[in-house]
């Protein structure tokens, strides 16, 4: 029984011993390169602080009005921004490579599949940034031409827009990742097929009313009869 | 008279970036020069060019028999008889003008522009023709006008030839509802801003000396809104910010059709109020250190008119105002202070039924005013976007306008406008502030200014 106990142990010792052997010089090797990789991006971040603070590119990009192109706040602050990007970016670089020096078949795989997906995310992500300022942008736009023609609804009409674009977006992106192809092209179709459909419909059915809303919505000052005597100049 | 064809000088040409059309640079050469020339810009004005070619070649006549005169019609590709009314339009009767002589021909030239469609690109033709045939006065008269006469042509041109001055603004008996964006907007702000009061400033009638005429060729800014509504104000604005002799000149009532069947308010609000902005940035050194007003000389016998009655819906400006209050808070809230925009938000949540009680003050709506320029230097890319929010706003002010002013007469109409440009130049600190900060700060506005002195300068001046 002793003998016994004994003998698994000794296998589990030797187990360890092996897996230690094995695996703990890649570990800490792996711990150095995260290691070495926290210091560099936490170095980068201090040093892409340092040299836009005085390019003062903030500056320039609220003076240009980048910065309240991509936030309307205008509190974007594009150091921070690419310093933090650099850090993370770095981090994460560190952290692959501790993983790739396991050297197994299933880190290879996981390090292989993120290398690969990493440039396509990048791109579906700009896509989406995109689609999301655009979308916000045209809304705003037909948001205001409705109001200033005297359209009713113009909140849902700019909210039309906005999703058309976004699912544009959504689309692309979705073509970029290879994800699910054939069923965002399906939808996609679908919607606008749908749209016309709709529209065709709506403007068939009520062709009698469609004139008389344009006849009976509230003329614009400039567009009156008015304007004959009335000059806004 | 045909002659020689003149031998274009190379630096003059390269001062002139966009070539003449070559059916006016053959003109030229066939004209060789000219003391006088007076542009008159149309798109389908038929039915009222006839009127006014036949003044204007009535007035370079009466006034200036001696001068060689040059009328151009600048035209947008009308569709209708614009250009055969121009070229036909004749003045026969030479008792009308108690004539002893003949009257020497004047020459009359149509040509269609080319470039961006609009008033400003017309304007470039003409003075572009001005500059080729070396005139000392370049005049520009609306094609619409019912009420121009030959003493326009004097009134807009004499102060150019004879008392040195490089532009003339008219100066005109309007209507109170009439020429809303000059009263409610670009006259105070301009005022405001270069402390020069100029009543007009976009009235659309100018006389233009030769070095203003080029320095306007030489600017780089024709293909913006330059191009369409914003000349007026661009014109106006170069020639008091670079230190040009201004200049007014009292032409009696102003009497119009449409300015532009096609053109809706918003685009005309956004070129023009977009000019001035654009303008204020580019001004922002001469501005920043000026104060007060002085009046601009104004020359010209006045003397009072009739005028057309207007008919105003004001419920229908106050329902767009209201929809703007409902539906354009965020894109309002890109260009207005908080306080600015809380005070507007109140007004648009009075009961419809309050309409008749409706009052947009004059500091509420200068606080707009300067918060939208603001706005327009700090946020470039929605620029469009923030301009064309502004109508609601504005049809809100001219609203409160009609509203307070409807029992009034014409002159105490003009102190309303008065006390309103001393709002704006109580609020220029305020301006100068949020112009240089992004950051929203509240600032009380200065104590009244002393008003623009208003003496009449009738000034003579004989030939």
């Amino acid at each position: 029984m002793i003998d016994t106990l004994r003998k698994v142990l000794e296998a589990a010792l030797d187990r360890l011993q092996y897996h230690v052997t094995t695996y703990l010089p890649s570990l800490l090797a792996a711990l150095t390169l995260v290691l070495a990789a926290y210091l560099t991006a936490v170095l980068v971040r201090w040093v892409i602080y340092r040299i836009f603070k005085g390019l003062t590119i903030d500056k320039f990009l609220r003076q240009s009005g980048i910065a309240f192109m991509v936030d309307s706040s205008g509190q974007l602050r594009a150091t921070r921004l690419v310093a933090e990007s650099a850090y993370w970016g770095i981090l994460l670089s560190g952290v692959l490579l501790g993983v790739n020096v396991f050297g197994t078949e299933l880190t290879t795989h996981v390090i292989q599949s993120l290398l690969f997906l990493l440039p396509k995310l990048v791109v579906a992500g700009l896509i989406l940034l995109a689609g999301t300022w655009l979308g916000h942008y045209l809304g705003r736009s037909m948001l205001v031409w409705a109001v200033n023609e005297g359209f009713p609804s113009p909140r849902r009409l700019a909210a039309v827009v906005r999703i058309l674009i976004m699912f544009v977006a959504v689309v692309v992106a979705a073509d970029q990742l290879d994800f699910a192809r054939s069923v965002f092209l399906a939808a996609f179709i679908i919607f606008v097929g749908g749209s016309v459909l709709a529209a065709s419909l709506a403007v068939g059915l009520g062709r009698g009313r469609v004139p008389r809303f344009l006849e009976e919505r509230p003329e614009h000052p400039g567009d009156s009869a008015e304007r004959s005597l009335w000059s806004h100049l | 008279m045909p002659g020689k064809p003149q031998v274009l000088q190379p630096e003059r040409d390269l001062m002139i970036d966009q070539p003449l059309p070559d059916d006016a640079r053959r003109a030229a050469e066939v004209i060789r020069r000219a003391d006088i020339v007076v542009g008159i810009p149309s798109y389908n004005n038929g039915r009222t060019i006839g009127h006014v070619v036949r003044a204007v070649y009535a007035g370079l006549a009466k006034y200036y028999p001696q001068l060689t005169g040059v009328v151009i019609n600048s035209d947008g590709g009308s569709t209708d008889n614009t250009q055969t009314a121009v070229l036909s339009s004749r003045v026969e009767d030479n008792h009308l003008l108690l004539f002893s002589t003949p009257l020497l021909a004047a020459h009359r030239l149509s040509f269609p522009y080319h470039g961006v469609p609009g008033k400003g690109s017309a304007f470039r033709l003409i003075f572009q023709m001005a500059k080729q045939l070396d005139a000392k006065a370049c005049a520009v008269v609306d094609s619409d006008l019912r009420s121009i006469t030959p003493e326009w042509i004097d009134l807009l041109v004499r102060p150019i030839l004879f008392a040195g001055y490089d532009l003339v603004t008219p100066y005109y008996q309007r209507h109170k509802y009439d020429g809303t964006i000059t009263n409610s907007i670009v006259y105070p702000l301009t005022r405001m801003l270069y402390g020069l009061g100029v009543r007009q400033p976009i009235g659309g009638e100018f006389g233009i000396s030769a070095r203003l005429v080029s320095r306007y060729l030489e600017r780089e800014d024709w293909e913006t809104d330059v191009a369409r509504y914003g000349i007026d104000i661009w014109m106006t604005t170069i020639a008091i910010a670079e230190g040009f002799r201004v200049c007014q000149s009292f032409l009696g009532a102003k009497l119009h059709d449409a300015k532009d069947p096609g053109s809706d308010l918003t685009a005309m609000l956004e070129q023009v109020v977009g000019s001035v902005f654009m303008l204020m940035q580019e001004y922002k050194s001469v501005w920043q250190d000026r104060s007060g007003c002085t009046p601009a000389e104004l020359f010209g016998f006045r003397f009072d008119v009739g005028l057309d009655p207007v008919q105003v819906n004001v419920e229908r400006m106050i329902t767009s105002f209201r929809a703007g209050c409902h539906e354009l808070g965020e894109i309002w809230a890109l260009a207005l202070e908080k306080d600015t925009l809380a005070a507007v938000r109140r007004l648009g949540g009075c009961p419809p039924d309050g309409a008749e009680s409706f009052h947009l003050d004059d500091e509420l709506w200068a606080r707009v005013v300067l918060d939208f320029a603001c706005a327009y230097k700090k946020n470039p890319v929605s620029r469009g976007l923030i301009l064309r929010s502004f109508t609601p706003l504005y049809l809100g002010r001219v609203a409160s306008f009609v509203r307070e002013t409807e029992t009034l007469v014409a002159s105490e109409v003009e102190e309303k406008i008065e006390q309103l440009c001393l709002t704006f130049q109580s609020l220029k600190p305020h301006l100068l502030a949020r112009w240089e900060a992004n950051s929203v700060r509240s600032h009380r506005p200065q104590p009244p200014q002393a008003p623009c002195r208003r003496e009449l300068h009738e000034q003579n001046l004989e030939v």
